[in-house]
């Protein structure tokens, strides 16, 4: 398994030379699978330049299939889908999947945001490529590009987000929590399961303890609700993501100290921490 | 009147070190009468969070402020950066907001829309403060404060409105997202295609487009500045005349037909790096002498009382 990280932010895109190093686009993340499938977490603005990279393979032809996994639908993590340019392509397919009623509903939503008031494109049928979309369940379980997928739906704020567990027969794992607004118990027991003993941990890192205090209603995680369910899962290499879009490259390198520190205090010292910048590749 | 750029870009906001100097947030532009007169932004692309922010540390942090936001039309790329307009969650703010009025709906329907479940957790209706929702017809004029404001449609998918701010002898032309007048009509159907290069219009569109031409010229006619959408390339046009979007050459052939003094190059598109837009900038003062050619960057402030040359500035 091979994962790319093309988009680390959260809320918004945030240009500008004070990101320039961890990136400003919005959720993104690309995964390889050994069979040379590939399965796309989120679909923020990260998701053009991985569009761009991908028209130079089969995509560019109208040759290519993905899988795109959804963990919910705020902007932040649908706003690139529209300027997919893969998805524009006659030939190309799609299995889209995301939390929803319905199948039926899910795709009321992504045709939502192609409404011709809000984007040139009318409606997803002038997509071009086809689009399969399923809804996924709590606990469902499913197989995306060679990988056994399995959704847990976490709070987050006035709704909730699926972290996904992506497994290798017999072999790797990895896990994309984002937008986790846990209580204040932490992930209930199921998701702790989910990413129980993970190769990596993808998990949302938007705040220090500080500002998520003042900002509880949001749904967001700190680096010490990320640090604690590291350790509790015991993964093995915990990736913190989703930075806050006020947060200058500084400040997640601070934000990075201090996720160790808490890491080891957790228990985790064992546990590897990587802070998500675009362009990193993990190899598993 | 002073004219300050927060976004710039066109389509989608373009993180990345290649477009550090123009800035890669979408579009938003402040205008400052004197320093008692209203606020006015126009557009609230992505660039609109950090107005925000500057805004907030001063009246808009009370409650005590008033600001009039003109959207030109609300593609993503024009209203996206609306939720996280902090001016917008503080009670006793008043924020009047003035759009094209719509065919099928009405404009606060469009709005909720933008932030109802599941997309964004705070819905339009829920914000604390007072937004007064103003919708336009093409040719509308009205005055906010001391401020002429008058409106023209323009050549675009679900079409987008041009705005002119005049106060105290001086002007400001905003014309984006706007097709040049010809090869197109864009109005609320699809264009799936383009069209064969050369092929004849309808003689019906092409009357149209000729109304809606000289509209434009009429708005932009003696401006200080004129702010035109120059998305594409003379090249990327001719591959995508159904976008509707416009080159630096339809935008200077509209603005010195118009008489108008500087031309800001604007709504880059999101894969522009900083050295093409220097590159475009420069070749578009070579094949213009009635021009005063800018591209309008991130902080760019321009004061329109002040000669051309002296008037962009940087902060």
């Amino acid at each position: 398994m091979e994962i790319t990280f093309w988009g680390v932010r959260g809320s918004i895109p945030a240009p500008g030379p004070e990101t320039n190093r961890f990136g400003g686009n919005t959720s993104c993340v690309g995964v390889r699978s050994a069979r040379g499938e590939l399965v796309i977490l989120d679909a923020g603005t990260g998701i053009v330049n991985l569009g761009k990279k991908m028209m130079t393979q089969e995509f560019g032809q109208g040759r290519g299939e993905a899988t795109i996994l959804l963990s919910h639908a705020h902007w932040d993590h649908i706003q690139g889908f529209p300027f997919f340019v893969p998805v524009l392509i006659p030939g190309n397919r799609f299995t889209v999947y995301g939390p929803s009623r319905s199948s039926g509903m899910l795709e009321g939503i992504l045709e939502g945001q192609m409404n011709p008031h809000f984007s040139p494109l009318y409606t997803l049928k002038n997509m071009g490529a086809a689009l399969e979309i399923h809804a996924v369940g709590e606990g469902q379980t499913f197989e995306a590009g060679g990988l056994k997928v399995t959704g847990r739906l976490n709070p987050h704020g006035t709704t909730k987000a699926l972290a996904y567990r992506l497994e290798e027969k017999g072999r790797r794992s990895l896990v994309y929590a984002s937008d986790c607004g846990y209580t204040q118990n932490g992930p209930t027991t199921e998701v702790l399961e989910l990413y129980r003993g993970a190769d990596v941990l993808v998990h949302d890192c938007t705040y220090t303890p500080e500002d998520r205090a003042e900002r509880l209603g949001r749904g967001f995680s700190s680096i010490l609700e990320a640090a604690q369910a590291a350790a509790r899962a015991e993964v093995k290499h915990l990736v913190m993501f989703h930075y806050d879009q006020d947060y200058s490259d500084e400040q997640v390198d601070a934000l990075m100290t201090r996720c160790r520190q808490m890491l080891d205090e957790a228990g985790g010292k064992h546990i590897k921490l990587t802070a998500a910048a675009e362009g990193l590749t993990i190899r598993l | 009147m002073r004219v300050r750029f927060w976004g710039v870009r066109g389509s989608l906001p373009s993180p990345g070190v290649h477009t550090n100097r123009y800035g890669g947030n979408t579009s938003c532009v402040e205008v400052r009468i004197g320093d008692q007169g209203p606020r006015i932004i126009i557009d609230a692309g992505t660039g609109i969070r950090k107005l925000g922010k500057d805004m907030a540390n001063a009246e808009f942090g009370q409650g005590q402020g008033a600001a009039h936001l003109l959207i030109s039309h609300t593609h993503w790329d024009h209203i996206q950066g609306l939720p996280f307009f902090s001016p917008l969650y503080h009670k006793g703010n008043r924020i009047f907001v003035y759009a094209r009025q719509r065919d099928d709906t009405h404009l606060r329907a469009v709005f909720q829309s933008q932030t109802e479940d599941p997309y964004f957790p705070v819905p339009f209706d829920s914000v604390q403060a007072d937004v007064a929702l103003r919708e336009l017809i093409e040719g509308a004029r009205f005055e906010i404060g001391p401020v002429k404001v008058s409106c023209t449609r323009l050549n675009h998918p679900w079409i987008a409105m041009a705005y002119r701010l005049d106060y105290e002898g001086h002007s400001l032309a905003y014309v984006t997202d706007t097709a040049p007048f010809r090869d197109i009509l864009f109005e609320h159907e699809f264009i799936q295609s383009p069209p064969e290069p050369g092929a004849p219009m309808r003689p019906d569109d092409a009357r149209k487009l000729k109304v809606m031409r000289d509209g434009v010229v009429r708005l932009c006619e003696g401006a200080d500045l004129v702010i035109y959408d120059t998305h594409f390339t003379p090249a990327e046009y001719r591959q995508f005349p159904h976008w509707g979007h416009s080159t630096p050459v339809d935008a200077m052939e509209i603005a010195e037909e118009a008489g108008a003094r500087m031309l800001a190059l604007f709504h880059h598109a999101p894969s522009r790096t900083d050295d093409e837009l220097d590159q475009i900038l420069l070749e578009s003062r070579r094949s213009t002498r009635k021009l005063d050619v800018i591209a309008a960057k991130e902080s760019m402030e321009v004061d329109l009382a002040t000669p051309a040359a002296a008037a962009a500035g940087e902060h």
